[in-house]
């Protein structure tokens, strides 16, 4: 299955059913590279297919938000289940990131931005 | 009639191991009739504290955790124990957002994830001997003062 894609400054997260602590280390591990050689403008976490995250999925979102925003990207949440938003309202982390029905209210959101420009 | 019921399980404190925790307890406390959200906040406690003994007790040494389970009724009791590395200050761990390793992108929500899934939870600890984290949680009392 594919974790994740990139292409233009666009990072896509396709998180796992179960975002825990083993998932999230292979999630990091496997992406370090994309971060240290592109400039990622936008980051997207896809949590279509997820029914579980506890607290080491929270490091994860948070930790790539700091490496993102740092360099004044934006960073989103996407296709949040009922049982995945009471875990991140909890984490507070809807004060930093915004979460987005679909991808496709992203990409409205970039052409209003002047990503396509 | 006795209802209560009894499980322990023991395994290496590996990573992918954390998913069996969540399964086996999820299975085992099915006969208290619980919500699916109750199922997911037990499970999430779960795995926060099979976490943290394998993050924190057992680092990068290897080691087992148990799990201990007791069913009374709609009562779960809830025992997570590693014989690892120990927590020195167990009020300064169980502060939100306290991290040993914020720059592993951890979280530091671990107990308060605990505390706010469960009804109740305690924490022993010594350094060098390990921790055990217990925890209480009734089902079905969500929402009972609107009944």
């Amino acid at each position: 299955m594919k974790r994740f894609d990139y292409s233009d400054g666009v990072l896509i997260y396709y998180l796992p059913r179960e975002l825990d602590h083993y998932a999230a280390e292979k999630i990091k591990s496997g992406s370090e590279k994309i971060f240290d050689e592109n400039n990622v403008e936008y980051l997207i976490f896809d949590f279509e297919k997820t029914s579980f995250m506890d607290s080491s999925g929270i490091g994860l979102v948070t930790g790539r938000y700091r490496r993102v925003h740092d360099k004044g990207g934006k960073v989103f949440v996407v296709n949040v289940s009922e049982n995945i938003d009471k875990i991140l309202m909890m984490s507070g982390i809807y004060r930093i990131i915004e979460k987005k029905e679909t991808k496709e209210d992203i990409i409205k959101d970039m052409v209003a931005g002047g990503c396509y420009e | 009639m006795n209802n209560t019921n009894e499980m322990t399980v023991r395994f290496s404190g590996n990573a992918q191991n954390e998913s069996f925790a969540r399964m086996v307890i999820a299975a085992f406390i099915t006969g208290t009739n619980p919500t699916l959200e109750e199922v997911s906040d037990v499970k999430t406690a779960v795995s926060e504290a099979v976490t943290n003994s394998i993050i924190h007790g057992y680092r990068k040494k290897s080691g087992q955790v148990t799990v201990y389970a007791k069913v009374t009724g709609r009562k779960i009791y809830i025992e997570i124990i590693d014989f690892g590395d120990g927590i020195s200050d167990v009020k300064k761990a169980m502060e939100p957002m306290f991290t040993t390793g914020p720059e592993e992108e951890r979280s530091g929500m671990g107990f308060s994830f605990m505390e706010a899934f469960m009804d109740k939870i305690e924490v022993e600890s010594k350094v060098g001997e390990g921790t055990t984290v217990k925890m209480w949680k009734e089902i079905g009392t969500a929402g009972r003062q609107f009944e």
